[in-house]
């Protein structure tokens, strides 16, 4: 009984990730999109969490739904549009998109579910400690780099958005 | 047969502890709630020099269950123009992470719903995620109060996130835990954190005040220039919901100051009925609410570039200094926090010190610019 | 019964793609922003579930994740301003309409 709550989750999880991921994509309003694309980042953290990776989970909340999601709603709110048919919504190369996307999903799912592996068994203990260590001692140097990354977009940001002072 | 705390099988005591963290949390929330709403509304009253709340009861205590009563029994009002379902959403996604932070508040030894190893982190995450509901609210509304006040919330909440995790990690560098009970844990006896870190506390308590949209930083619901923020379209028992997350937010915010900088649970007569911890909890959570309650009947409210300025160039700039100050010390000295708390102290005094003064210079300056330009 | 490592990867496929035929198809600009943010999600799924099963030989994967975080966050900031100023122009996000830079 209690080994089947694990798949029962994963079940669950993978249902939500995949229906909200679709509504993102097809959903007519922009809102409903935004607000979505928050429910699968939570789903995602939910399969952290099922996986161990406990600290990784809350840092995609953290970033995804608390930042990401709220300057993507702060995008919708600046640029309004005005209603349009459904017709419309998708471009002119849809046909040739689904023409290259579909073969080469079928085949790296059928490579995803063949996919056997020996190491069933998760690690014991969070993942708080190996995280630290890789980032502080052994990635050091890219993390530093990653923060200068992080500062030019900042800039770069700004400087795109900011109007000319009269 | 092994036995659990206070002698109680594990298996009896697994469930049990669930009911009683499940119970403290409906009672911290929704009694709290109204509580509080009666000792905001008599302690502004004793600090204006009115009488406050007098006649429903004995010395007005029955005010606030009329007040609930009769948000239960308006009318459920939803303007046509309104967006359905994000209008409707909006008040759960506000309240529901408030809620689920309590998961991790350690109320006594032994008394805590899951003692996560990420539990600062867990709280911090949650605290982030109310920002969501509260856009959707200002933009559901279809309202330009609304709207304001809603994209207003989200960028004063943004801001004020990179202060407030800044204050932690200090406080995480000095005890070497993100766990609360073992933060808790950490400081027995006279060993309270704010001792060695006043000044993480002092920035923590303002970032906390803004995360709360608490006065002097309630901008977002300013009703002088807003009408009621993103609260405008709101009425009956939703806005009630708003209010209630609002109130469990401050105390959120409280218990992570006692947990944090206060000893969580430690007191007097711990060590012989663990229990009596719950009262200590209680009473340092509820002495940091009443000076949510001081501060707001006492300062007036910031202007939105004020209150940006202060986040920008004056709170992260300090707790920067003050993270990296402290990151040093406890790399120089790790055998010791005195150094630390010297630092800390020095910087605090600093900060009381010298704020007064450059903003008075910054007003000089800028007032000579305005006589020079006029 | 824990799930086994396949199933997690299926799924990272699938959003993956999902997110992949957003960014082909849809012509609103800031949807094609969060389509990007899918596929990012769904990478960070596989490395996570890679990293967490494999954790005996080398529990350091995750720390690519730390690094899509601030990829992600870098994008998402900076195409939202590209979007903002390409709308101040001409008031619309349809990549479609968005043609100036074309001879």
């Amino acid at each position: 009984m209690l080994d089947l709550i694990e798949p029962a989750l994963f079940a669950v999880l993978t249902i939500a990730i995949v229906a909200a991921g679709a509504g993102v994509v097809l959903a007519n309003r922009i809102t409903t999109s935004a607000l979505l694309m928050a429910f699968t980042f939570l789903n995602i953290a939910g399969m952290f969490v099922l996986l161990g990776a406990e600290t990784v989970a809350m840092f995609q909340v953290l970033i995804y739904v608390g930042a990401i999601t709220v300057l993507i709603l702060y995008g919708v709110m600046f640029t309004p549009q005005s209603p349009r048919p459904y017709g419309l919504f998708f471009q002119t190369q849809k046909y040739w998109a689904a023409l290259l996307v579909v073969p080469i999903a079928i085949i790296v799912a059928l490579i995803a579910f063949s996919f056997r592996d020996s190491a069933t068994v998760g690690a014991k203990g969070g993942d708080l400690l190996p995280l630290a260590t890789s980032v502080f001692r052994d990635f050091a140097f890219p993390f530093e780099v990653a923060s200068v990354l992080l500062l030019a977009a900042m800039v770069g940001a700004i400087v795109l958005v900011k109007r000319d002072e009269d | 047969m092994p036995l659990g705390p206070f002698g109680i099988d594990p298996v009896i005591w697994a469930p049990l502890r669930l009911v009683i963290a499940v119970l403290l949390v409906v009672g911290l929330v929704f009694n709290g709630a109204l509580a509080q709403i009666y000792l905001e509304r008599k302690i502004q009253a004793i600090i204006q020099d009115r009488l406050g709340p007098l006649h429903t009861g004995p010395w007005g205590l029955l005010q606030t269950f009329a007040d609930a009563i009769k948000l239960l029994g308006k009318e459920d009002i939803r303007a046509r123009l309104t967006d359905k379902w994000f209008f409707l959403a909006a008040p759960s996604i506000v309240f529901s992470p408030m809620l689920a932070s309590y998961v991790v508040i350690p109320f006594a030894p032994g008394i805590v719903g899951a003692d996560l190893n990420v539990g600062l982190l867990y709280m911090t995450t949650l605290g982030s995620m109310t920002v969501l509901g509260i856009v959707i609210a200002g933009w559901a509304s279809n309202n330009k109060y609304s709207l304001i006040g809603g994209l207003r919330s989200a960028g004063q909440l943004i801001s004020y996130e990179v202060p407030q995790i800044l204050s932690l990690v200090t406080v995480v560098l000095v005890v070497g835990t993100l766990s609360m009970v073992g933060i808790a844990e950490s400081q027995p006896g006279w060993q309270l954190n704010v001792l060695v870190l006043p000044l993480a506390f002092v920035t923590y308590f303002i970032a906390g005040l803004a995360e709360t949209n608490r006065a002097p930083f309630d901008l977002p619901e300013a009703e002088s220039e807003l009408v009621a923020g993103f609260l405008t379209e709101y009425s009956g028992m939703r806005w009630a919901i708003f209010f209630l997350a609002e109130y469990g937010e401050v105390t959120v915010v409280s218990s992570i100051v006692t947990t944090l900088w206060f000893g969580a649970w430690h007191g007097p007569f711990v060590e012989v009925f663990p229990l009596i911890g719950v009262l200590w909890f209680t009473l340092k959570t509820y002495l940091f609410v009443l000076v949510f309650m001081w501060i707001r009947a006492t300062l007036p409210r910031l202007r939105i570039d004020q209150l940006m300025s202060l986040c920008w160039k004056v709170l992260i700039p300090l707790t920067l200094t003050n993270l990296v100050i402290t990151a040093t010390l406890l790399l120089v000295f790790p055998s010791t926090v005195v150094p630390v708390a010297i630092a800390n102290w020095l910087l605090l005094a600093a900060f009381v010190v010298l704020l007064p003064y450059v903003q008075r210079r910054r007003l000089v300056a800028l007032r000579e610019r305005l006589r020079t330009a006029a | 019964m824990a799930v086994p490592l396949g199933a997690f990867i299926a799924v990272s496929a699938v959003l993956f793609f999902i997110g992949t035929a957003g960014v082909l198809v849809r012509r609103n600009a800031v949807v094609i922003l969060m389509s990007v943010e899918l596929m990012l999600n769904a990478t960070n799924l596989a490395l996570v579930a890679f990293s967490r099963r494999y954790s005996s030989i080398d529990e350091r994967g995750s720390v690519f994740v730390v690094f899509i975080f601030v990829v992600a966050a870098a994008e998402v900031a900076v195409g939202l301003a590209i979007v903002l100023s390409a709308y101040r122009n001409k008031p619309t996000v349809d990549v479609d309409e968005i043609r100036q830079l074309k001879g």
